[in-house]
């Protein structure tokens, strides 16, 4: 395909990224630097760099900035065993295989906002699992800044497991056949199967949902927000979540957008190591 | 991997598998019973599974402006429309590949018009005009965005040149940015030039939004196919985007499926920014959450059966599309 004909072809794509996405982040690091609020979005006020500096100083922000990344590091890591375990135990059967990913994709099809609503419901008074702690262990449990934590992280990994299970599932699928039979030959266990053969074949569907997993996990919002019900005393914000109460209960726009500007450069910095290396890789396979 | 023989292990890891399905499915039938019951009920400090009245009074609440006998005559038109699909979904199931695709295409189609007719027998309440704001921004997205997004992942495909890899890269980098930072402009802009608050502008942000996946899924789909048939078609003198829209696309539908469930799943469950640029055409998501916040136990019921009622579409298509959604994964995207 020439150059022309490749162009004509992208074009209605690059204006919708190029009008929506790029002159938003310009507008974005604009507004990041007047103060603006709801009443006066027509005349902002120019502040230069008045609002990094008052977020840089709020505690709730260094709070938010901590749990968004024990959030990353617990959610990617369960993620990733769970779904390549329920991915091997799926690649045993061949019965009701149909059944059981129908089930198993449950969690991944819900609406976010209504999955986490029925998962707290279950930890509510009149809950499954309230009754349950309660009878088995005689624990009642209640709502508090360690026990919502918990919930966002509990859900983060029942709502996040079964993409990396079904995109490793789909790996397992593509497994050379010859290589196992040889690893089979030559007296291997299972565990030096796993680890020699099939560990090498998933290596890179693991960093796919590794990348698209801490954005995913960074951006993490519908879930605090019905779990805390938007009360910001469980102390239980993500990043994503305290810029959008700056937003709108705070109501101070300019400070939000120098909040998006913040969390833009983080996300940055953790993610250029995985562009360079799906570069490198496409480089390679064009 | 080999596969186990021992029996008892086998019978173990069915067992594994059945846990791991009730695990996942739990919150939703638990949701459904809620949805079922009285508030008093629901609040029990032990909860009942089999012994309470069901009753179908929080989705009359939920669906109707008034309570009033006209509920009955709806409920049982749409149990009659689930039995059809139901019927059709078992006559199709053993065929092949496509047909599955299209009667689960023509139900859906049914159902669209049953509910755009719904108004004219009963007297519908708000959360039945956000199901509708909901249906309407989902497959205009879905449109707009798959119609592009096939012209952007061929070329993408078939041209290797630099240009390609800086677009697709920076299409990435654009997927890793947080909702927020286009959220508030967008709100800036929607504000100051009337937009805010329109089906049509929240609809190009989802597409906006949704279209570094959609080129980097469709691309990968795409660079599956073989050169041989479009430049067949080429020889013959079909233009490029001739070739490409006989030839291309009809052997192209099962990666175009799949990243039509991704695209639809996507829009339908989007909360922030409908959140942030709709005031009173709100969908789905936005609506229910007006339910979550209250502790009172009858409102825990009806946010149940609104919960349910938003799930059941999901279900809907996932049941016919179920077999793409898989398929597709393991023959392209994850190849990308």
């Amino acid at each position: 395909m020439d150059r022309n004909t490749f162009l004509k072809f992208v074009t209605p794509s690059i204006i919708v990224m190029v009008l929506l996405m790029v002159i938003p982040l310009f507008m974005a690091i604009w507004l990041s630097f007047n103060f603006v609020t709801y009443t006066n979005l027509d005349a902002p006020r120019f502040v230069s760099l008045s609002n990094y500096k008052e977020i840089l100083a709020d505690p709730d922000f260094w709070l938010a900035l901590r749990f968004s990344f024990i959030y990353i590091l617990i959610i990617i890591p369960s993620k990733l065993l769970l779904g390549l375990l329920i991915a091997l135990l799926l690649d045993q059967v061949k019965k009701r295989r149909g059944i059981y990913i129908a089930c198993l994709l449950v969690p991944f099809i819900l609406t976010p906002v209504v999955g986490t609503l029925m998962f707290r419901t279950l930890f509510d008074r009149g809950g499954l699992i309230y009754f349950l702690l309660e009878r088995l262990f005689n624990y009642k449990f209640l709502l508090n800044t360690q026990s919502v934590r918990f919930l966002i992280i509990a859900y983060g990994v029942w709502a996040g497991t079964p993409f990396s299970m079904i995109t490793l599932f789909a790996g397992l699928l593509t497994l050379p056949k010859n290589s196992m039979e040889a690893a089979t030959v030559d007296g291997a266990t299972a565990f030096q199967k796993l680890w020699y053969v099939v560990f090498p074949h998933l290596k890179p569907l693991i960093t796919f949902i590794t990348l698209i997993g801490i954005m995913d996990a960074y951006r993490i919002f519908d879930p605090v927000l019905v779990m805390t019900r938007g009360n910001p005393a469980f102390k239980a914000e993500t990043l994503m979540y305290y810029n959008y109460r700056i937003a709108t209960s705070v109501q101070r726009l300019g400070k939000a957008n120098a909040m998006s500007v913040l969390t833009i450069i983080g996300i940055f910095i953790v993610l250029i190591p995985f562009l360079r290396l799906t570069y490198k890789e496409q480089m390679e396979k064009n | 991997m080999g596969k186990i023989e021992n029996p008892i292990l086998r019978a173990l890891v069915h067992l594994a598998l059945i846990g791991c399905c009730i695990f996942c499915i739990t919150p939703l039938l638990w949701a459904f019973l809620n949805s079922i019951k009285f508030p008093v009920e629901a609040n029990e400090i032990v909860p009942s599974i089999v012994g309470f009245t069901p009753t179908m009074s929080n989705y009359e609440k939920l669906w109707l402006y008034m309570k009033g006998s006209d509920f009955v005559p709806i409920a049982i038109s749409y149990l009659i429309v689930m039995a059809i699909i139901v019927i059709l979904y078992r006559v199709n199931r053993k065929k092949e590949y496509l047909t599955s695709a299209k009667s689960g295409l023509i139900v859906i189609t049914i159902l669209v018009i049953l509910l755009l007719i719904l108004p004219q027998i009963a007297h519908m309440s708000k959360f039945y005009k956000y199901l509708i704001n909901s249906v309407i921004i989902t497959i205009a997205t879905l449109a707009i965005s798959i119609s592009i997004g096939c012209l952007g992942g061929y070329a993408l495909a078939r041209y290797s040149g630099i240009l390609s890899m800086v677009i697709l890269i920076s299409a990435l980098a654009f997927r890793s940015l947080p909702r927020m930072a286009f959220g508030l402009p967008f709100y800036f802009f929607a504000q100051k030039s009337g937009l805010y608050d329109t089906h049509i502008f929240i609809t190009i942000v989802l597409v906006a939004l949704n279209q570094p996946f959609t080129i980097w899924m469709l691309r990968s789909f795409f660079k599956e196919l073989p050169l041989e048939l479009e430049q067949a078609a080429m020889i013959d003198g079909a233009s490029r985007l001739q070739s490409f829209l006989k030839i291309i696309i009809p052997i192209a539908w099962p990666g175009i499926i799949t990243t039509s469930l991704f695209t639809l799943l996507l829009a339908y469950n989007e909360f922030l920014m409908a959140k942030l640029l709709m005031q009173s055409n709100w969908t789905l998501p936005v609506a229910i959450v007006s339910y979550t916040s209250g502790e009172d136990a009858a409102y825990r019921t009806i946010a149940a059966a609104a919960s349910v009622s938003i799930t059941l579409p999901l279900i809907i298509v996932i049941t016919f599309f179920q077999k793409h959604l898989v398929r597709g994964m393991a023959s392209g995207a994850v190849k990308g």
